[in-house]
């Protein structure tokens, strides 16, 4: 029986994955001639996406409890328009603010892990209340936009460019164009590598997968479902904290209705990774993929460049349905085998 | 058993779905104004010129007018090859289509942006690949100003000061310049630059004037729903309104809604005076109905404007930073019979 | 002590006991302005139509009273949530305009096909989508939540298709009137009023509303006892898509337009709120229909309360949180129990005194 468990949840991973691939390279094929075959283009993925897979790794680790966070994209946006007004209103200076936005992150975390934990609430309930207090937050701490010019770090940080010395293209104008990645692309790999290894090898990490899997069980053999659970959600919330780091890097202002609708591409990039929300199955390398398949079909829509933006949604709510859909009959197949 | 046909359901349905959204692909398609018969989905024609195209979204009739003007200018005929990204009203989304831009090595970039600032890092890259960047309708805020090459946009401190000028006119020529004049404001979404121009453009006007009175400026999103809303809580809260300034035409209509529901009435035989911007054809002919007062254009029409700066660039020549695009304005002493046909959204 | 102890028991303590709070607020606040202390009550006939601050609170909340009836059946069916209504509302409005237009135009003065069949088919579609989600959840026992996740995604982006991008009005009196009023009422609270008389008659008077109960709190006995429990399940998703197109009808003909974008935003967490609000576990199982209904338009009156105080629509989610923290801990398992060892510490003290 544990061998048909793990094998059904590598099969899935292993479908993300060449999922992925087939994507990508049918974009290759197809729109070579628009640019589709540049290593840029893989970067520009990993650019655009790179707040949104360290907010999808601790969604991962949630969900594997058999809970939901979606508060993620309010804390976003409540955390880039701190960042903002502290460095233009108040003064501050960039790593203070940033050491601050990841403390508000953990307290935040705390509070939904408290009431998620201790006093039985339903995750979801919860988290949106987050949801909404982080949002209205956000306008109430400046209502405009303000984006970020005076600090020197951080504008530092933002256009800091780490360039490759290969796979470049020579562009129209005749100048060599070589593929770079930013600062936030590393910070969210090294995010993913660390959940990865925390959840595989650490205690905590085995018992974020004991508790998915069976929670009664879970309290037999001794864990402390609660405590681990709290720890959870304040993971979710500290790398959710990361993440918004990585988004104002990316947009270098804060506004209001910024990364609204984050917490769906959260969940849908690890579904498709593979992450069943009744807990306990799950790989965070599945979630990078699925972030990454996500950032490929929203990049095939734009090289087509005739097709409406709607498409993109629409191809993720069907692969969305396909992967549910996947999931399901596994987890029949599995029932019926035993 | 059970189980397994609702599972085959669900794929059939999944594929008639895809199926289906095919279809619907193939006769929008059709009624696509970009003729695709001429321009490929996978090759750049390199002998037009290339332009990347970055929208804010749909969201009003006024929007969807700009994004057909811009379509209708940059066709295949006139030399053009179009790229065009709807970014549904996200930023994220906008610097990512521009980022696609510069992959994909376009000889131009347009940008509307849907929020002032955040665009030092994206506008960079393109000044580094060397994409100049033309900016219309709304204005960015950056560090560099040469990061974009010139906005066509409108101006929007004009409109309010505009209507200002037109409120201070009507009010002399009806002989109430020297009454107390209570006035309430229907805001659009706040950030956006066409709400902080006319805000700023009319407050300037009325502040010259020690007996209008603002009584409240209240948020109405743009949109229709909201825009009633607003007005039905302003209607409540103050018995006595002298003028209605709403930022744009789709809130107007709300604004109309509410007002006629509560018994009042506004435009020229009204008891409210009834002063609206963007003036779509729906709104005139609400004005020919007696609804509006006047109506300050935001001319979407950019679309000519936009191709003629291209064409100047790809000559070679200087273009002024900042190119305004002509407005003018519409009230009840117009002939609107003959505007309303000319008008083309 | 007994009593009060007694009448915070009794079900529908919290959604009551929320109102009065709310109403309070509201003449507090007439109070503060110099109003008539009962100004929030007052209504009167202007225009030969009901005016009032209580009439708008209850114009504005049937979309989502209409939304709470369906909610209320799917939390106790399947203890999940049908996050899916605000885009299905979305949808409705893109395909009955679109009917109502023709496919391909945006600004009609005269129906391109009658009235009936643009509503009837805009309902058609939205009851597909509560087949599609109750299937999911029913037979392949997925997930409330991520079941109704797709449609989340899908419901608007189809919707905004089918109108082109475009927002397509329908400008016919007959369309306008669901919107606006029909004697001195205004229609959308007759609509409400329809569908909570009818909802409320069908519990009654069949046995539907027990087994939906049953359903709810114990799956597996509830089949043994011989209920189809998945058919049930299935029954109670079809009608939250019914009463999301209901509500979407309300809310395009407001308008008279096809606002795709802006239809039913965010609408779902105020049908979830309602339902929490009416005292209904979220876990499933015995349910309180008017509860859930006093919970909707007192979800509307806080919403309304909160623009007359001038917190803009941008900060009032602010508050809407706070309530639904307070409102969830305090009927929450633990604390219930942490409050009696309070409680009996204190008795146990003071008998030792």
């Amino acid at each position: 029986m544990k061998k048909s468990k793990i094998s059904s949840n590598n099969l899935l991973l292993l479908i993300t994955i060449v999922l992925f691939f087939v994507m990508y390279l049918a974009g290759c094929g197809v729109y070579a001639g628009k640019g589709f075959t540049k290593v840029q283009n893989f970067m520009n993925i990993l650019i655009n996406n790179a707040g949104l897979i360290c907010v999808t790794a601790g969604m991962t680790c949630v969900m594997l409890t058999g809970g939901i966070d979606i508060s993620v994209g309010s804390l976003i946006a409540m955390d880039c328009m701190i960042l903002a007004v502290g460095i233009e209103r108040w003064h501050w200076s960039s790593p203070a603010l940033m050491l601050f936005i990841l403390a508000i992150g953990i307290v935040f975390g705390f509070i939904q892990g408290f009431c998620i934990a201790y006093l039985d609430i339903q995750p979801f309930i919860v988290t949106m209340a987050g949801l909404f207090f982080a949002r209205g937050m956000t306008a109430v701490i400046c209502k405009e936009q303000v984006s970020i010019v005076s600090d020197k770090i951080f504008t530092a940080l933002s256009n800091f460019k780490i360039q490759f010395p290969f796979g470049g293209a020579v562009n129209k104008k005749g100048v060599l164009v070589l593929p770079y990645i930013r600062i936030t692309v590393i910070v969210a790999l090294i995010v993913v590598v660390a959940i990865y290894l925390m959840l595989k090898y650490t205690k905590f990490g085995r018992s974020i997968y004991a508790i998915g899997g069976n929670q009664q069980s879970a309290t037999l053999m001794g864990l402390d479902v609660k405590k681990t659970k709290l720890k959870t959600y304040m993971l979710s919330s500290f790398l959710t904290s990361i993440g918004g780091i990585c988004f104002c890097l990316n947009t270098m202002a804060g506004t209001t209705t910024q990364a609204t609708g984050l917490e769906m591409d959260a969940i849908s990039s690890a579904v498709i990774g593979g992450t069943l929300l009744t807990g306990g199955v799950g790989n965070v390398i599945g979630s990078l993929f699925g972030v990454l398949i996500n950032g490929t079909i929203s990049a095939l829509v734009k090289a087509n460049g005739k097709l409406i933006s709607s498409w993109a949604n629409i191809v993720t709510a069907i692969l969305l349905c396909f992967f549910i859909i996947l999931q399901s009959i596994f987890a029949k197949i599995k029932e019926s085998k035993k | 058993m059970n189980r397994q046909i609702a599972a085959g359901v669900m794929i059939l349905g999944s594929a008639i779905l895809l199926s289906g959204c095919q279809v619907t692909e193939e006769r929008q398609r059709e009624t696509a104004y970009t003729s695709a018969s001429s321009q490929t989905e996978t090759e750049i024609d390199e002998n037009l010129i290339v332009v990347g195209v970055s929208q804010v979204g749909a969201e009003s009739d006024w929007r969807i007018a700009q994004t057909n003007s811009i379509k209708e200018s940059l066709t295949a005929e006139n030399g053009f090859y179009m790229i065009f990204d709807n970014a549904q009203q996200k930023q994220e989304n906008q610097i990512k289509a521009v980022r696609n831009f510069i992959l994909q090595e376009v000889d131009y970039i347009v940008l509307d942006p849907i929020v002032m600032s955040g665009w030092d890092n994206v506008l960079q890259n393109a000044k580094e690949a060397e994409i100049p960047v033309i900016l219309v309708d709304r204005d960015v805020e950056v560090e560099d100003d040469s990061l974009y090459v010139t906005s066509v946009v409108t101006d929007m401190v004009a409109e309010g000061r505009n209507a200002g000028y037109w409120l201070e006119d009507y009010l002399e020529k009806q002989g109430r310049e020297d009454e107390d004049i209570q006035i309430v404001m229907l805001l659009g979404t706040e950030g956006a630059s066409a709400q902080i121009g006319r805000t700023k453009g009319f407050t300037e006007i009325a502040g010259q004037h020690e007996n209008w009175k603002i009584l409240e400026q209240l948020g109405g999103d743009f949109t229709q729903a909201k825009g009633r809303e607003s007005m039905e809580t302003l209607l409540k809260k103050y018995d006595d309104i002298d003028v209605v300034i709403s930022e744009n035409d789709n809130m107007t209509f709300g604004a109309i809604d509410a007002i006629q529901d509560a018994g009042r009435s506004c435009g020229p035989e009204g008891d409210m005076i009834m002063i609206s911007f963007d003036a779509v054809r729906a709104a005139l002919e609400a004005m020919q109905a007696g609804e509006i007062n006047a109506d300050f254009e935001c001319n979407p029409l950019q679309g000519p404007k936009l191709a003629e700066t291209i064409k100047r660039l790809e000559n070679g020549e200087e273009v002024e930073k900042v190119q305004y695009i002509e407005e003018t304005y519409f009230d009840t002493t117009m002939d609107l019979e003959t505007l309303i046909r000319g008008r083309a959204y | 002590m007994s009593s009060l102890k007694k009448l915070t028991q009794k079900r529908l303590f919290l959604p009551i006991f929320s109102m009065i709070l709310v109403m309070l607020i509201n003449v507090i606040y007439d109070i503060a302005c110099g109003n008539m202390p009962l100004q929030f009550f007052v209504i009167t006939i202007k225009n030969g139509v009901l005016y009032g601050r209580l009439i708008d609170v209850l114009n504005r909340g049937s979309e989502i009273a209409i939304l709470a009836i369906g909610m209320t059946l799917v939390v106790s069916s399947s203890a999940g949530t049908d996050i899916s209504v605000g885009s299905v509302m979305s949808l409705y409005a893109g395909v009955c305009c679109m009917i109502l237009a023709g496919y391909g135009n945006v600004n009609v003065s005269s129906y391109a096909h009658p009235l009936l069949v643009g509503i009837l088919g805009g309902l058609a579609v939205t009851t597909i989508c509560g087949l599609f989600n109750g299937l999911l959840v029913a037979y392949l026992n997925i997930q409330p939540m991520v079941a109704t996740l797709i449609l989340w995604s899908a419901g608007r982006a189809i919707g905004l298709l089918l109108c082109n991008s475009q927002i397509v009005y329908v400008r016919v009196p007959s369309f306008q009137k669901l919107g606006a009023y029909t004697g001195i009422i205004p229609t959308p609270i007759i609509v409400a009023a329809i569908c909570i008389a009818i909802a409320a008659c069908v519990l009654k008077f069949t046995a539907l509303g027990t087994y939906i109960q049953s359903v709810g709190i114990n799956k597996k006995a509830s089949r043994i006892a011989g209920f189809n429990s998945a058919k049930i399940i299935l029954l109670t998703y079809i009608i939250c898509g019914l009463c999301a197109g209901l509500a979407g009808m309300v809310a395009t003909s407001r308008i008279y337009s096809a606002d795709t974008n802006n239809i039913g935003l965010n609408m779902e967490m105020d049908a979830i709120l309602s339902v929490a609000l009416g005292g209904n576990s979220l876990g499933g199982g015995k349910f309180n229909l008017a509860g859930s209904i006093i919970g909707a338009y007192t979800i509307q009156a806080i919403t309304t309360t909160l623009y007359a105080l001038g917190v803009s629509s941008a900060q009032a989610p602010v508050f809407k949180a706070i309530v639904v923290i307070l409102i969830v801990v305090i009927q929450a398992e633990p604390f219930k129990a942490y409050m009696k060892k309070l409680t009996a510490k204190r008795t146990q003290a003071k008998e030792a005194a």
